[in-house]
């Protein structure tokens, strides 16, 4: 999806429509992002309003030449979510009820509405696991690697082939799509 | 220091865009794309997948979460903006308060001054019809005047009427009265405004001498300027006494004050 700057601007101008727009753009693919990190909705609502409210108060920070909107976004809801899941383990370790504490990369409430889609689906499991905890997991490449229990390096091809896969994938889906452009006209 | 290749081998990249690195290393990299066209175009593309991946995967929130945000927006705007907006408002309810106000004033004041003028003129009515009932009453007593006064006129003016003057004697000097006496109408008019004045408790009289007998002509009312007196046939003269208020039978002789022949 290209950006619409335009719109950026907008909401950089602190346009509230513009920001009604964004959030109808992006909304879902944070909220899938932020859900499949916390795997608690309750919290995940609050946290996806916390990043708008963010993503509105800062937008004046975003530098198209650094990259897309949706990257300079998801950082932001990554970022909100990760504090906000190491403030709850941070009180749950004080409390000492380490009963309730759950390794978020393993926990397995919600699986069902965090099931993952898309192409990401077709990759093999490995590549799918390491961008599932990369990316949809907010874990850092050296937590990752743990958790999957390869050498950091291994985990870092893991990724780049499974984005590469990815790639190729989404260009068969153009070609597909083109073909059936092609047909209908 | 990085360079492009282990940047792209390295996975720092990947790290960059998940924004996994320290603000520095970030910084470096951010950098480093700004000058390698190549590097950011492969970055793009990378962006372009996880962002497709991520739409992929995408869940709906709830609908109460837009409503929320930009709810708080609001409200924090407008918490935000109290110290400068709430005088522009007052400056703009001033505004409107002094263009109601001006219009309240002057509807006032036009109020005010149609009701004097309404006053006035009620006035003025009030003023025209008591001077046009002052007037109707004038003209109704100078038409009775005027009838009187051609009545008298007629009577006087007359060919037919003999006038006669009644001087005062030595008991009323100053005295003088007028008659007009009228043979053909059997009418005698007397004009009394030349006769002294009495005091309450006595008046003039008017008798006529028939073959010596003195009669009755009537009493004379001294407030007014014409009196009709009785007519006597054949009368010699004409004589006046002062009587006792209200008149007598006969005349008290001594008190002739005034006498004509016929």
């Amino acid at each position: 999806m290209k950006d619409d700057l335009e719109l950026i601007k907008k909401l950089q101008n602190q346009d509230t429509q513009a920001l009604s727009r964004v959030y109808d753009l992006y909304s879902g693919a944070i909220y899938g992002v932020i859900l499949r990190m916390c795997k608690d909705e309750g919290l995940a609502q609050d946290l996806l309003q916390e990043t708008f409210m963010k993503i509105w108060q800062k937008s004046n920070t975003y530098d198209p030449e650094k990259g897309k909107f949706f990257t300079w976004s998801y950082r932001i809801a990554r970022n909100i979510t990760l504090n906000s899941l190491r403030k709850k383990d941070a009180l749950l370790i004080q409390t000492e009820d380490l009963s309730v504490y759950k390794e978020r990369s393993t926990s397995e409430a919600g699986k069902d509405i965090t099931q993952l889609e898309g192409s990401l689906k077709r990759l093999e499991p490995h590549h799918q696991k390491a961008l599932e905890l990369v990316y949809f997991n907010g874990l850092t490449h050296r937590e990752a690697h743990e958790e999957m229990d390869v050498p950091l390096g291994t985990f870092k091809s893991y990724i780049k082939q499974a984005l590469k896969k990815l790639r190729e994938s989404y260009k068969e889906e153009l070609g597909i799509v083109w073909i059936i452009i092609e047909m209908m006209r | 220091m990085m360079d492009r290749n282990t940047i792209k081998d390295t996975g720092v990249l990947e790290q960059y865009l998940l924004g996994e690195l320290s603000e520095k290393d970030s910084r470096e990299v951010a950098q480093i794309l700004k000058e390698d066209s190549e590097l950011q175009a492969y970055f793009r593309k990378m962006e372009d997948d996880m962002e497709q991946m991520a739409f992929e995967n995408a869940i709906s929130p709830p609908t109460h979460i837009k409503s929320n945000l930009l709810n708080s927006i609001k409200n924090s705007d407008t918490v935000s903006e109290e110290g400068v907006i709430p005088i522009q408002q007052k400056k703009k309810i001033s505004y409107r308060f002094a263009i109601a106000a001006s219009l309240a004033a002057l509807f006032l004041c036009t109020s005010g001054w149609l009701y004097n003028q309404w006053k006035n003129t009620e006035a003025t009515i009030v003023t025209l019809q008591k001077e046009t009932t002052n007037l109707q009453d004038r003209l109704v007593t100078v038409e009775d005047n005027l009838k009187e006064t051609d009545k008298w006129y007629r009577a006087i003016n007359n060919p037919k009427v003999v006038q006669l003057v009644l001087k005062g004697n030595e008991k009323s000097p100053t005295s003088s009265a007028v008659a007009y006496v009228n043979h053909q109408n059997k009418e005698v008019i007397l004009n009394p405004q030349g006769l002294s004045k009495l005091d309450n408790s006595k008046t003039y009289q008017m008798w006529a001498d028939v073959d010596g007998e003195m009669i009755d002509m009537g009493v004379i009312a001294q407030d007014q300027e014409m009196i009709t007196m009785k007519y006597i046939e054949n009368a010699a003269s004409l004589n006046i006494t002062i009587e006792p208020a209200g008149g007598n039978d006969h005349p008290t002789v001594e008190q002739l004050i005034s006498n004509v022949y016929l």
